[in-house]
């Protein structure tokens, strides 16, 4: 499951790179056309290609997902290993930090973030990165709290091993990284669902022609005509968010 | 008697802890609120429409020119007695305080219906096992607005077909999200609790308490006394059921505003959204700051609550 998932997003990434020109390409007499050997899913109200704008739309979300989960990660590691490892001050800052930047809604900061540096990729990924990397420190101190207590720690460190050999390389590769893992999962979901939310509210998203899967259905909305021109970009988001959870769970019950 | 007070003092410690505690996140987050608007690219007054002729005034009065801690310093004195400024584009003219009571009235009911409806729906769900764990994940995965326009398109496009056939009249909320109704307010606050796998987190939550609790000792106990367990389970749930709720009041607020702005519903969630597409920033930071400060209230009751509730915290507070 997880392999053909990644498989299908490489897929889709790459096609999204060739389809450019054709997902902005207006054909006014083939607007609102039903899906046809040249356009499998149809055309919308302005006769542009569903499944070319399908596919470069899913760039809106992979940026700034990948910069997200780089953010949040190389700053909420070493913060909660610093945490997890010190413990005493350092910890207690860090669940301070964490406890104050949890208290604003990430949606919320990531609009004042666009009202502020104006929409684009980049500041969506770095908010949205900002926003969670207190939750990776959180959840890397728990899991550090939980491990310095084991055997494992004490015998490395009665066998010589030096202690930044045992934290880098036990601790945070070996224990944390199914966490990591898990986190930047999560963290790639709420992204994509941050930036379809925008793009639909408009104004601070992917703003038209350029498309975004919540721009495209914002765009179709009370439009009759080819029903796949909403009902493409609903479902694929629907399928996407649930593929995205399906990932996680298997992560999730291992913990 | 001693030992008594004793133990009142050392819990009013814990209470006072855990306010400090809040109070300390709050202003945290008023810092990197007023962080943000000093880092904007080249200065925050140039994002206002017209920022030419308003700028020197702009600078002075949001302080601009001086040091974030100096301004932050500020932004919470002034907080404190009530006075977060005056709206830029939105309301111009208006005191953003006054906006954010109104707009916060009318948003509260949705928050706390949604609040309620997710806690509702998770307790029977966590009963349910691995089948009701998929089940949830796949119907609650889908965005807010996702789940919105899927119910509204469905809502409109049924209605519009039976009008069309004769088999009835137009009905009074038609068609949303444009026609007043209260039907706009229960779609919100149902999308709300179940979109952004915010129902799929609760149940999670929940079955991994009512799993806990069913292994745990006072319940086998109870079931060997023969005396039903469900009692005690409860009594023992209820403490971080109180918690998995607090820690969902951020995601709520969050949804607050796709749904008011999605439906068009008058309310905070919506006085932010134009706040920031108009780049009212004294109301935005204003509005964002209240957020924080709900949040972290709703961490505190939460907190006191288990406190309360929970005699090992108050053995060990």
């Amino acid at each position: 499951m997880r392999a053909v998932t990644i498989l299908l997003l490489g897929l889709v990434l790459a096609l999204g790179l060739a389809w450019g020109e054709r997902a902005l390409e207006v054909i006014t007499p083939l607007a609102s056309a039903a899906p046809s050997f040249d356009a499998p899913l149809g055309r919308d109200h302005l006769g542009r290609d569903v499944l070319a704008r399908l596919v470069v739309g899913a760039w809106a979300f992979v940026t700034p997902g990948a910069l997200a989960c780089g953010v949040a990660l190389g700053i909420g590691v070493p913060i909660g290993a610093a945490a997890g490892w010190f413990g005493g001050l350092v910890a207690a800052g860090q669940r301070a930090l964490t406890a104050s930047v949890e208290s604003v809604p990430t949606l919320g900061l990531v609009c004042l973030g666009a009202a502020i540096f104006g929409p684009s990729p980049q500041v969506l990924g770095a908010l949205a990165g900002l926003a969670w990397a207190p939750r990776v420190a959180e959840a890397v101190r728990a899991r550090l709290e939980s491990l310095r207590q084991a055997e494992l720690v004490l015998a490395l460190e009665a066998h010589g091993v030096p202690p930044w050999r045992v934290l880098t390389h036990h601790l945070l590769w070996v224990g944390c990284r199914g966490l990591l893992l898990r986190q930047a999962l999560t963290l790639f979901a709420a992204v994509l669902t941050l930036e379809t939310t925008l793009s639909y509210l408009g104004d601070l998203g992917v703003a038209e022609p350029t498309p975004s899967w919540g721009n495209m259905l914002s765009f179709e909305w009370g439009i009759d005509g080819n029903p796949w021109a909403a009902a493409a970009p609903a479902l694929t988001l629907w399928i996407t968010c649930v593929a995205l959870a399906w990932l996680n769970e298997p992560e999730a019950r291992r913990g | 008697m001693s030992l008594g007070r004793g133990r009142a003092g050392r819990l009013a410690w814990a209470a006072l802890r855990r306010a400090l505690a809040a109070v300390g996140s709050v202003l945290g987050a008023t810092l990197l609120l007023q962080a943000l608007v000093g880092f904007a690219p080249g200065d925050a007054a140039d994002l206002a429409a017209n920022d030419a002729a308003l700028r020197d005034a702009l600078s002075a009065a949001w302080g601009l020119d001086e040091p974030l801690f100096t301004r932050w310093g500020r932004f919470v004195l002034g907080a404190a007695q009530g006075e977060l400024g005056e709206s830029l584009t939105v309301r111009p003219g208006a005191s953003v305080a006054s906006l954010i009571t109104a707009s916060g009235a009318r948003s509260a009911g949705l928050a706390l219906a949604a609040l309620a409806l997710g806690l509702g729906l998770a307790l029977p769900l966590g009963f349910g096992g691995a089948r009701a764990r998929r089940l949830t994940l796949i119907l609650s995965a889908a965005p807010v607005f996702l789940a919105l326009y899927a119910v509204m398109t469905g809502l409109n496009e049924g209605a519009w077909a039976l009008i069309e056939a004769g088999r009835i009249q137009r009905p009074g909320w038609f068609a949303l999200p444009d026609a007043e109704s209260g039907l706009r307010w229960t779609i919100g606050a149902c999308a709300l609790a179940w979109g952004s796998s915010s129902l799929a987190e609760l149940q999670a939550a929940t079955a991994h308490e009512l799993g806990r609790v069913r292994r745990a000792p006072y319940v086998l106990a109870a079931q060997a006394r023969g005396e039903p367990a469900w009692p005690v389970a409860l009594r023992n749930l209820l403490p971080p059921l109180v918690e998995v709720g607090a820690s969902q009041v951020a995601v709520v607020l969050g949804g607050l505003i796709v749904v008011e702005r999605a439906l068009q519903l008058n309310g905070a969630g919506d006085l932010f959204w134009r706040a920031c597409s108009q780049r009212d920033l004294p109301l935005a930071c204003g509005l964002a700051a209240s957020a924080a400060l709900v949040v972290a209230s709703a961490r505190l009751l939460s907190d006191l609550t288990r406190l309360w509730l929970d005699p090992r915290l108050r053995e060990a507070a």
